[in-house]
């Protein structure tokens, strides 16, 4: 029985090819993942953060391994959104898969900047608003943990893009159901989480901080019950589709966030460990649905039997 | 110009490697033996290869490994013992497998017109120059070593270098070989003594930093192997730049090697190791 299953999933009136994405920030623009994996196998590509002015990101060392993960305070280095379209997005055109673009900002005004210069780009298929960066002092996450200020990002940016628009939320907050029902009705079309969940970590021998930063995002394995949780949650609280992510590290992990409730997933670490990891999941998960007569990949969505 | 371009760059491989022998060469030090055709092959001298130590969910990240020599379909690592990834490596033994990528990264630059080349290394800042002392001899360049470490018992690579070089010569901060006292020390005469055309160096972040300037004040041009904590180690997470007068660099494809005299030295501190 060689049954076909229909990958393709849909996040507002963007159609993917299929449901695996890749996590802003650990994936640039796919160009260095492209010497590993043909990119026209995933649903999509994310790039990692674009503000309206260059960005010089945060002193280093700006990574620690942690147990089954890591931290990270790149602080959203980027060459800002006009060297972004003259570069990677360029590069992006010429390959044959969608691209969200993750738009970051100090400011309302600086979201809203950076998404009106991407609505006259074509190569731009939706927007992902990261209101839940913790490695940036202003904007970032601040939008992200407060009804108000999240739903101000949202109808600001709403208002200057007809692409689908996508928020990605943060963890760092008490009730994540409540900042994804503030955007969800400012017209959001999607919501992604979880952003990394804010830690920190010494080194005993020196006393001193692993990051220089001090503080910093963790993600990887270690974090994927939270996210799994987080998304069943946020899935339980909205009518508009989920795109799961947190320490997904193979099919089977893509299929948890799946039955939680997501739309769609992101490999977001697993691309440091092994990059061909997107592709591998977005197989697994094909061969997962055959196995099992699943004829639609969009039928794991919420399947989770309470 | 260190900066490669991204349309000329090599494109990284994915190898899985099994691991010819793995052995103890000096104090806290391990000599590992890989059978890597595909890297192997194509490494060039200062290139790295980011190596899956272990597979499991304890530590996730790969490790970024100098590679030492390249024999054939053999790939040599020089490792230091220093956290749970090198510990893991240094318990994998014949037969393992494992996976690599590489080789990655810029590699030392080696003009023709170099006919004496002073190498300057500490600790394990040995392990870059391994192929290029090889490769350099092999071209006929007259090559002097300086090499510095903590104790005798923790020299590396000492036949490597006392088969490709003229002239090796060695400080220990305990003086139980050779000058007492930092490789720096060594430097200046070296420098002044064989008048070299150019003056490679790798070894903790503060003695790069000295012998650069020891490099420049003889007008000599020197290039340094950076080391940084690394995430994906091809390009994309922005973990290990270094500040330079032309920006932020990556040291995973723009280095590990720059040119001294483009690097903003942010301190003397020598970045955690994992």
């Amino acid at each position: 029985m060689n049954q076909t299953v229909n990958m393709k999933v849909r996040l507002g009136s963007l159609e993917l090819c299929n449901p695996v994405l890749t996590a802003s920030g650990t994936f640039a623009a796919g160009r260095e993942y492209s010497d590993f994996i043909d990119l026209s196998t995933l649903g999509a590509v994310v790039t990692k953060g674009v503000s309206l002015h260059p960005w010089a990101g945060n002193a280093s060392p700006r990574i620690a391994e942690t147990a089954s993960g890591m931290l990270n305070s790149i602080g959203l280095q980027n060459p800002g959104v006009e060297a972004f379209c003259a570069g990677d997005l360029l590069w992006l055109a010429t390959q044959d898969v969608p691209v969200i673009v993750n738009v970051s900002g100090h400011s309302v005004e600086e979201y809203v900047a950076v998404a009106r210069r991407l609505e006259s780009e074509p190569t731009v298929s939706a927007l992902e608003v990261n209101i839940s960066c913790p490695n940036v002092d202003e904007g970032g996450m601040a939008f992200g943990t407060s009804c108000p200020a999240a739903a101000e990002v949202t109808r600001a940016v709403r208002a200057v893009t007809s692409k689908p628009l996508i928020v990605k939320l943060s963890p760092n907050v008490t009730d994540i159901t409540e900042i994804a029902r503030a955007v969800e009705a400012e017209g959001a079309d999607a919501v992604s989480l979880i952003n990394t969940l804010l830690g920190m970590a010494i080194d005993t021998r020196t006393f001193r901080p692993k990051l220089a930063r001090a503080v910093g995002g963790l993600s990887g394995p270690a974090i994927k019950p939270v996210a799994v949780r987080m998304v069943w949650q946020v899935a339980s609280a909205v009518q508009i589709p989920v795109v799961g992510m947190g320490g997904i590290m193979t099919a089977d992990d893509a299929v948890e966030f799946m039955l939680a409730g997501a739309t769609a997933v992101a490999v977001g670490t697993a691309n440091f460990v092994d990059p061909t990891t997107t592709s591998s999941v977005a197989q697994g998960l094909e061969a997962f649905c055959r196995e099992r007569s699943i004829q639609s990949v969009a039928e794991l969505t919420g399947a989770v039997r309470l | 110009m260190t900066c490669a371009d991204e349309t000329a760059r090599d494109r990284a491989l994915l190898e899985r490697v099994t691991v010819v022998s793995n052995d103890r060469v000096a104090e806290g030090v391990g000599l590992i033996v890989l059978h890597s055709p595909r890297v192997a092959r194509s490494v060039r001298p200062g290139q790295f290869v980011h190596l899956r130590v272990a597979e499991g969910r304890d530590f996730v990240l790969r490790r970024p490994f100098s590679v030492h020599a390249a024999h054939g379909d053999r790939l040599k690592i020089l490792y230091q013992v220093l956290g749970v990834g090198t510990r893991a490596l240094s318990l994998s033994g014949r037969g393992d497998e494992m996976d690599v990528i590489g080789p990655l990264g810029h590699g030392w630059e080696m003009p023709d017109t170099i006919s004496h080349a002073l190498l300057v290394c500490g600790g394990l800042g040995a392990a870059p120059m391994g192929m290029l002392a090889t490769e350099l001899a092999a071209r006929g360049v007259a090559v002097s070593v300086a090499q510095g470490a903590p104790t005798a018992q923790r020299l590396v690579a000492r036949e490597l270098f006392a088969d490709a070089a003229r002239r090796h010569e060695i400080a220990t901060d305990d003086g139980s070989a050779g000058h007492h006292g930092f490789v720096t020390a060594l430097v200046e005469p070296l420098l002044a003594g064989d008048s070299p055309d150019v003056v490679y160096v790798c070894g903790p972040e503060a003695m790069q930093r000295i012998v650069a300037a020891q490099a420049s004040a003889a007008g000599v041009p020197c290039q340094v192997s950076l080391e940084r904590l690394m995430g994906c180690g091809i390009g994309a997470c922005l973990s290990c730049v270094v500040s330079t007068v032309h920006g932020q660099k990556r040291a995973c494809v723009d280095g590990p090697v720059f040119s001294a005299d483009e690097v903003l030295w942010e301190s003397a501190e020598i970045p955690p190791k994992h």
